[in-house]
């Protein structure tokens, strides 16, 4: 294995995969979580200090804890554009997830971090102003949690915390098709807009452009390194998805598939 | 020093000075008894290392969360309290409160059944971050299990564990 870099104490592992179901994707999360939540309890050194799951989603349109249980025509009417819909588990009202989005899941152990969601998601918020920077871009926070460019909404974020351990996470429009989010009032605010990086850069960005300054940036201010995701931690991962028969052979192919673009160490 | 307001209240005919002390007396009484109560809850209070709560009075217990509880997660948006009836086991999954975008799981301290859930709390999240261990309560339980109160942490031992923890 490669040894620690000696600037940083703690470890981040991470696996891009590109696109994936929105509820595989989950799926993952769960099983990293627990596994997470197991070396707590177990009070031992086996795991790093969390996982980043990066992904690109087809379109879908999610919810959260503060949905009622009332959204059957809600569901009926984002489903008959041609979208996915799912009520979750995380902080945040509705919003839309699709090409052109970077989707970040941090399954982060913040019992090595700081115990605190309120920390974390500001943190999360820092990690993407800094990104939004080294592309000439001043992004920034609102009294409404996620990075604005002034009064449109560039990056969502919505997380959920049980026991130190996150699941959910945000989602950064890069060169996402806006028009999908005229379909609903983007996380319940109505006067604000949304928009993308490459809208707000004026560059022709895609998400290959931005995986790296993100992961540089993530490791700054969450003080980490990042190590690509061990081949058999992703192997295991993909054999319990089997087991439960969570995902078909496809996807398992895709799964397993070495990913170039993490290539140097951060 | 309580001084009994009922007796006031039934006694119709007062000298007109003694009625006049009634104000007084009646805060007097209201002051003393909050702090008989509140040194009570103290003493009967536990906590766990998840920054739960829990005050028992005979076999129902008081839950919410601590002071550091709500600084850490920020101004509460929604709480998601569990139903009264529902039948928990120590350390369950009974919720999760909401902040900054952010949803925290909530565990049970004690195992029971759900009597009563905080609909003020429902309808004002905000509660929680103003008055943790009052207003801010967020659901009744009765205990089926008392004796898991013995390893619950006392006020000492919730200080010593934030300490510990480098809170």
């Amino acid at each position: 294995m490669i040894p620690p870099s000696q600037n940083f104490h703690r470890s981040v592992g991470v696996w891009f995969v590109g696109f994936l179901q929105y509820q595989t994707a989950y799926h993952i999360q769960k099983y990293l979580a627990n596994l997470h939540s197991i070396s707590n309890s177990l009070k031992e050194e086996q795991l790093n200090d969390g996982t980043i799951l990066m992904v690109e989603h087809a379109p879908v349109y999610t919810t959260g804890i503060r949905t009622s249980n009332d959204v059957e025509s809600e569901e009926k009417r984002l489903k008959a554009l041609g979208a996915e819909f799912y009520k979750t588990n995380r902080g945040g009202l509705t919003t839309f997830h699709g090409p052109g989005q970077l989707v970040v899941y941090p399954v982060l152990n913040l019992k090595h971090f700081n115990k605190s969601m309120k920390w974390y998601v500001c943190k999360l918020e820092e990690t993407i102003i800094q990104l939004c920077k080294s592309f000439g871009v001043e992004a920034g926070r609102s009294s409404n949690t996620g990075v604005w460019v002034k009064n449109e909404k560039l990056c969502a974020i919505g997380v959920h915390g049980s026991r130190y351990i996150t699941t959910h996470g945000l989602a950064l429009n890069v060169n996402t098709d806006l028009s999908w989010f005229s379909h609903i009032v983007p996380c319940g605010i109505p006067d604000k807009g949304v928009t993308s990086l490459s809208q707000v850069s004026g560059k022709q960005l895609t998400i290959a452009n931005v995986i790296n300054p993100f992961l540089e940036s993530f490791s700054h201010e969450f003080d980490c390194q990042i190590k690509m995701l061990p081949f058999e931690v992703r192997e295991n991962i993909v054999n319990h998805l089997k087991n439960e028969r969570l995902i078909n052979g496809a996807t398992e192919d895709q799964l397993l598939e070495n990913k170039s673009f993490i290539a140097n160490q951060l | 020093m309580a001084v009994c307001a009922s007796l006031f209240f039934k006694c119709r005919r007062l000298p007109s000075t003694l009625l006049n002390l009634r104000p007084l007396v009646l805060s007097l009484n209201a002051q003393s008894t909050r702090t008989f109560c509140s040194t009570k809850a103290l003493a009967a209070r536990k906590y766990t290392e998840q920054h739960e709560w829990v005050d028992v009075q005979g076999t129902i217990g008081t839950v919410g969360v601590t002071d550091y509880a709500q600084t850490a997660l920020g101004d509460v948006v929604f709480a998601q309290l569990p139903e009264p009836d529902s039948e928990l086991n120590q350390m369950d999954d009974c919720g999760a409160l909401e902040s900054v975008k952010a949803a925290s799981e909530l565990y049970c301290p004690v195992s029971g059944t759900v009597v009563e859930k905080n609909k003020d709390v429902e309808e004002t999240p905000a509660l929680i971050n103003q008055s943790p261990y009052e207003q801010g309560w967020l659901f009744k339980i009765q205990l089926s299990k008392p004796e898991e109160l013995d390893a619950l942490l006392d006020e000492a031992g919730y200080e010593n564990h934030l300490k510990n923890t480098g809170h």
